[in-house]
C-alpha cells in the first residue's frame, strides 16, 4: 500500500522551478532514496511533502491524507529537516519532551517518551545535558529521535549524516534502517552521497534541476550501467 | 493543555531559564534603583513632590518595560529563523495561530517580570500617599495594555521579516517615535498637539497616568486617553491572530 503518492508536483518561485512536475509513490515500510546533487530539487521536495511549503501546482498524499489537510499530515509524519538548528540551552531531554508535548502527548506520556528514544538512540546519559554540548553526530541522534516522537508512518531525513565521520555516518546509517525494519515505516532519505543510498534503500528518485531523471529499485537503476555512481552520472548528465 | 500554552510555557522557560530574561530583568532593576534613587533626593531636597517622585518612576518602568517586551518580541519569529529551529516547530501539528499566540504570551511575561520588578520601587517613593497603590494598579492595566499591544507589533515585525537586526530595528524606531513627544517640555492643549497625544499610546497612556497620580484626577476623568492603548492592543492582537498563517513561515513572505 503507498503511504506516499505524489502527481504533478510542481513548485515555482518566481520563475525559477525548483520542482517540476515531479510523480511517484512510496510503499509502506520502504526505504526510499532521494537522490541528486545540489540544487536538484531534494530539500524542495520533503518541504512540499511536508506541508512547510506549498506546492504551486500538482496534488500528493502522504500516509493517506490529502496535502491540503497540513495538520493531519504533520500529526503523522516525522522529519529531520536539512541543517536543523537546535536550542543550545535546552536539555535532549528537555527537548523531545516539548516536541512529544506539541504532538499532544500528556506530560508523563512525553517524559516516557522522551527517556525511551534518548536510550535508544544512545544518549540516555546525556539526556540532562545542554544541547550546546552536544557533538554534530549527537545532534543528528536527537534529531533523529525528535522525528519519532509521535511514532511517524513516514519520516523524512535530509542529509542526515552530512558533516558526520565514517563512524558517525555508519550509525545514522544503521539507525535508518533499523527505523524501516522494526518500526515498519517509510523512510525517505535525501542525500547526494551514493553510498548512503546502495546501503540502506530499497528503491530510488533521482532528480536533477527539479525533474525526475529516474526512479525504481535500486537494481533496475544501476542495470547495464556498471553501478549507482555511473547510473547517477548519466542521469543527471555530469559525466 | 491548549495548544499555544505549550508553546507558551517552553518559551517562557526558554526566556528564563538560562535565557535573556534573568539579564534583562537585572539592567531594569538597576535603571529603576537609579531612578528612585534620583527621585527619593530629589524628594527630600524637595525639588519634587512624593506624588511626582512616584509618577516618575511609574513612566520609566512603563517605557522601558515596555521596550523589553518589544526587544523579546521582535527576536521570537526571525530569532527562530535565524536560529534555523523555526522548521522544526511548523513540523508539528500546533497551529500556526497557536504558535504566534503562544510567542506573544511568552513574551508578555518579560512586562510582567517588569512589573513585579517596579512594586516595591514604587511602595518605597510612595508610602504613606496613596500614590504606590494607584501606581501599582496603573501600571498593571494601562501598562499591560501597551506592552500588550506593542509587543505584538513586534511581533508582526519579527513575523515579515527574515533578519532579526530588521526587526528589532523596526521595533526601536518605533518606540523612539511614539516616546520621544513624550519628552517634549509641552504641547499644545488643543488641537493637533492633543491630537497627537491621543492617538500615541505611550503619550497618551502617560498623560492618563500623569493625571491619575499627580493632577489627583478621577480615574474616570481622562478615560478617554486610554482609548489608544486599548485600540492598538485589540487591534494588534485581531492582527495577530489574524494573520498568525501568514506571519509563522519559514521564510518571511513565501508560500
Amino acid at each position: 500500500m503507498a503511504t506516499i503518492e505524489a502527481s504533478g508536483l510542481t513548485k515555482r518561485y518566481g520563475g525559477r522551478t525548483a520542482l517540476d512536475g515531479l510523480t511517484f509513490t512510496a510503499d509502506a515500510g520502504q526505504v526510499l532514496g532521494l537522490l541528486g546533487p545540489n540544487g536538484a530539487g531534494k530539500t524542495t521536495t520533503i518541504r512540499l511533502l511536508t506541508t512547510i511549503l506549498e506546492p504551486t501546482s500538482g496534488t500528493f498524499t502522504v500516509a493517506g491524507v490529502p496535502g491540503d489537510r497540513p495538520g493531519r499530515i504533520r500529526q503523522r509524519i516525522g522529519v529531520l529537516p536539512e541543517s536543523a538548528g537546535y536550542p543550545g540551552r535546552q536539555t535532549g531531554g528537555e527537548y523531545l519532551r516539548y516536541a512529544a508535548r506539541l504532538f499532544g502527548r500528556s506530560r508523563r506520556d512525553a517524559r516516557a517518551v522522551a527517556d525511551r528514544l534518548l536510550t535508544e538512540g544512545g544518549l540516555g546519559d546525556r539526556a540532562d545535558a545542554r544541547i550546546s554540548t552536544y557533538s554534530r553526530g549527537m545532534r543528528q541522534r536527537l534529531g533523529i529521535a525528535r522525528a519519532l516522537v509521535n511514532d511517524p508512518e513516514v519520516v523524512f531525513l535530509d542529509e542526515p549524516a552530512l558533516g558526520l565521520d565514517p563512524a558517525g555516518q555508519r550509525s545514522i546509517l544503521e539507525t535508518i534502517a533499523d527505523i524501516a525494519e522494526h518500526r515498519g515505516v517509510t523512510v525517505v532519505l535525501s542525500t547526494h552521497t551514493l553510498v548512503e543510498v546502495e546501503q540502506v534503500c530499497d528503491s530510488v528518485l533521482i532528480l536533477d534541476q527539479g525533474k525526475l531523471r529516474a526512479a525504481g529499485p535500486i537494481a533496475e537503476i544501476v542495470a547495464g550501467t556498471g553501478g549507482l555512481s555511473a547510473a547517477f552520472l548519466e542521469l543527471t548528465g555530469h559525466e | 493543555m491548549n495548544e499555544w500554552s505549550v508553546v507558551a510555557r517552553q518559551e517562557s522557560r526558554d526566556l528564563w531559564i538560562g535565557g535573556r530574561g534573568p539579564v534583562l530583568l537585572f539592567g531594569f532593576s538597576v535603571l529603576l534603583s537609579t531612578i528612585t534613587y534620583l527621585a527619593a533626593t530629589n524628594r527630600a531636597m524637595n525639588f519634587l513632590e512624593q506624588r511626582e517622585a512616584v509618577n516618575l518612576t511609574a513612566q520609566v518602568g512603563l517605557a522601558v518595560g515596555v521596550l523589553l517586551t518589544v526587544v523579546t518580541s521582535a527576536d521570537a519569529i526571525s530569532g527562530e529563523r535565524e536560529r534555523g529551529t523555526l522548521e522544526g516547530l511548523l513540523l508539528t501539528p500546533v497551529s500556526r495561530r497557536a504558535i504566534v499566540v503562544g510567542k506573544l504570551a511568552a513574551a508578555s511575561t518579560m512586562w510582567l517580570g517588569c512589573l513585579v520588578v517596579s512594586f516595591p520601587y514604587l511602595w518605597v517613593l510612595g508610602h504613606g500617599v496613596a500614590g504606590a497603590t494607584q501606581a501599582a494598579v496603573l501600571a498593571l492595566t494601562v501598562g499591560t495594555l501597551v506592552a500588550v499591544g506593542l509587543g505584538g507589533v513586534g511581533m508582526l515585525f519579527s513575523g515579515w521579516t527574515n533578519s532579526n537586526k530588521t526587526s528589532l530595528a523596526c521595533g526601536l524606531l518605533l518606540l523612539l517615535v511614539l516616546f520621544a513627544p513624550t519628552q517634549l517640555p509641552a504641547l499644545p492643549k488643543t488641537g493637533f498637539g492633543q491630537l497627537l497625544t491621543r492617538v500615541n499610546p505611550i503619550g497618551s497612556a502617560l498623560h492618563y497616568i500623569s493625571q491619575v497620580l499627580v493632577s489627583r484626577r478621577p480615574w474616570t476623568h481622562d478615560l478617554s486617553y486610554l482609548a489608544a492603548p486599548v485600540v492598538v492592543a485589540v487591534l494588534v492582537l485581531v492582527v495577530v491572530v489574524a494573520a498568525g498563517p501568514r506571519l509563522v513561515r519559514l521564510t518571511a513572505g513565501s508560500r
